[in-house]
């Protein structure tokens, strides 16, 4: 399940995205060790997003390079191995819960029983086990969240890309949350999350701080706080912007 | 392409419709609905048209040609002037004031005997030809009341026609009408439902997360072709049904061969919802490529009329339609009998635009990737 420990799951070299003339994603430099859990943080159009959609091969490179799990970005051969949360719900409101997670366990080939099995053990893990057989259009947003965090699980990736998976759910369940990504982390599993919850950066391993599509810093979180001299990430997160506005 | 994943997509759209009523009612009731109202209402007979009669004539002749008169075609009055009975057109209160002039009947008899006799034999239709089909029946009327009258009294024409049916043999308007409706509500509903459907896949996000699993774009296509191939064949089953049942239409061909032909065209449809679909980013937007779809497909595939009588400028436009092959292929099916030796080209041709269309709509999908 755990990629080799020589190889990083994620590298990219010199990586653009521009849409036009706006460049959302600009000389960026990653390299994420397999099994860590690594945050993607910035504010909105930071280019967490759009670097994201690129590993997962949704949107073409425009420069640079991208490798996945020792592959190029997009190769086919990597999309069964790994798992992707959108931002959006991205389920099927007309389906239930039992429904939409089927229809993902045979997209990726897993047989009936293996489908049976995943989804118990993710219902348990979502608290949504009576709900099984509801419509998605029935739930609530937190809900919806939950299920959509399921389907990109129930695979058993070796890299999770996990897009703002902790908005709108609540602070009991997103506790949970990131006590089962130190699991997956236990596991062997890469796990890479985008948020602009600063506050969240502490359960990663390493974070990347992502603004105007640049890297402005990359480390433990700890590590960061205290090279720029302070209290939280947030107002690191802020002094290294302030730097980097200064001429 | 993965055949496992594909259909993985074609349950999903089955499971959707479980839950999904509103869109079951539409897949079902529709058709079926469109089928007897435009069954009913095109059936063809004009009835119940209000005329006037004005007879200055006091003989038999005339006095036969007004019982001979169709009472189902004719809603008739009688005045005793004409002026009152133009006036009665005039004021919209009848379609047409029929005059029969005085000693019509002696001068119909005496022109009988002497041809060359300058009598006034005329009966003076005062129509409002303002609409076609009215008119039209009326004249009928008349002419047939006529007919009839010389039949009666022993005068026949010395020529007739020998009616003997090639095909279509006791066919009525309504037998024309099915297949084309067939044709029709399945492009039309496939269309939509698969332009909806798409556009709720972009804007729900699942198709990114389809595109980020090992399911390629041409399982996608392949899984929604499938599906509503088979949704275009069930709804063909209805109305060949409810078409027997209700109003015994004539199939004399193989059903098989029309499923075929209604297969290939939620096919083409597919195709079209999704390549369309690229173009809407909301779904208010995609309802606005309704009269894209719908009018061409209304007017120039010959669903009501003969694509003979579509103007010739236009006529191309008709083999550019899909749906005129489905028309005329089904037509040619439930209605001549034909077997695919006739109505190959139509196959041909529908499978060719399913090809054209399925290659372009999974090559729009590929070029999503910005």
């Amino acid at each position: 399940m755990a990629t080799s420990q020589n190889q990083p799951a994620v590298e990219t070299r010199q990586l653009v995205k521009k849409f036009g003339f706006f460049t959302a994603v600009d000389r960026l430099n990653l390299r994420i060790e397999s099994g860590e859990t690594y945050g993607m943080l910035g504010p909105n159009g930071s280019g967490k997003t759009t670097t994201i959609k690129m590993l997962c091969g949704l949107l073409k490179i425009t420069g640079g390079e991208a490798f996945v799990l020792s592959k190029k970005a997009g190769d086919p051969s990597v999309s069964p191995r790994i798992g992707y949360m959108p931002q959006e719900t991205a389920l099927y409101l007309d389906l239930t819960i039992h429904d939409n997670i089927r229809l993902f366990g045979e997209i990726y080939g897993m047989n009936r029983d293996d489908i049976e099995r995943e989804e118990a053990n993710l219902l348990r893990f979502i608290d949504l086990e009576e709900w099984r057989n509801a419509p998605i259009s029935t739930l609530s947003g937190g809900m919806r969240h939950r299920v959509s965090l399921a389907c990109s699980m129930l695979h058993n990736p070796e890299l999770l890309f996990l897009d703002e998976p902790t908005v709108g759910v609540d602070p009991e369940l997103r506790a949970s949350f990131w006590d089962y990504f130190e699991a997956l982390r236990k596991r062997g599993v890469t796990v890479i999350i985008t948020t602009h919850y600063m506050d969240e950066a502490h359960h990663c391993s390493k974070v990347g701080l992502l603004r105007q599509g640049q890297l402005i810093a990359e480390g433990p979180p700890e590590e960061i706080t205290r090279s720029a001299g302070a209290q939280s990430l947030e107002d690191a997160f802020l002094a290294l912007a302030r730097r980097g506005e200064q001429p | 392409m993965k055949f496992s994943r594909a259909f993985a997509i074609t349950k999903r759209i089955f499971r959707g419709l479980r839950h999904d009523r509103r869109t079951l009612a539409l897949i079902i009731i529709a058709p079926v609905l469109a089928m007897c109202i435009f069954g009913v209402a095109f059936s063809g007979d004009v009835t119940n048209v209000g005329v006037v009669i004005v007879n200055l004539d006091d003989g038999v002749v005339s006095k036969a040609i007004i019982s001979n008169l169709s009472d189902e075609t004719l809603d008739i009055r009688y005045m005793d002037n004409e002026q009152d009975a133009v006036a009665e057109v005039e004021g919209g209160d009848a379609w047409a004031a029929i005059v029969f002039p005085q000693d019509f009947s002696a001068n119909v008899m005496a022109k009988l005997q002497d041809n060359s006799l300058a009598v006034d034999t005329a009966i003076s239709v005062n129509a409002d030809k303002s609409n076609v089909n009215i008119v039209t029946a009326v004249m009928r009327s008349v002419t047939d009341a006529m007919m009839a009258t010389m039949s009666q009294a022993g005068v026949e024409i010395p020529i007739s026609i020998d009616d003997s049916p090639v095909y279509g043999e006791g066919a009525e308007f309504i037998d024309f009408f099915v297949p084309g409706i067939m044709a029709f509500a399945v492009f039309l509903l496939t269309t939509l439902l698969t332009l909806l459907a798409f556009v709720g896949e972009r804007t729900s996000g699942t198709l990114e997360r389809l595109r980020a699993s090992p399911m390629k774009e041409s399982e996608i296509v392949a899984g929604y072709a499938m599906a509503f191939g088979i949704i275009g064949m069930f709804q063909a089953s209805l109305l060949l049904i409810v078409g027997t049942l209700v109003f015994n239409i004539i199939i004399v061909g193989n059903p098989f061969l029309a499923y075929i032909i209604v297969a290939l065209l939620a096919v083409v449809s597919v195709s079209l919802g999704i390549l369309l679909s690229s173009a809407a980013k909301r779904e208010a937007q995609a309802v606005q490529f309704l009269p894209l779809i719908i009018l061409p497909t209304f007017l120039l595939s010959g669903i009501f009329w003969p694509i003979e009588a579509i103007p010739s400028i236009l006529r191309p436009l008709s083999f550019l339609i899909p749906p005129t092959y489905g028309v005329e292929g089904m037509r040619s099916v439930m209605l001549r009998g034909w077997g695919l030796e006739h109505i190959w080209l139509q196959i041909v041709v529908l499978l060719a635009f399913a090809l054209v269309f399925l290659a372009a709509s999974v090559k729009s999908l590929q070029r999503e990737k910005g």
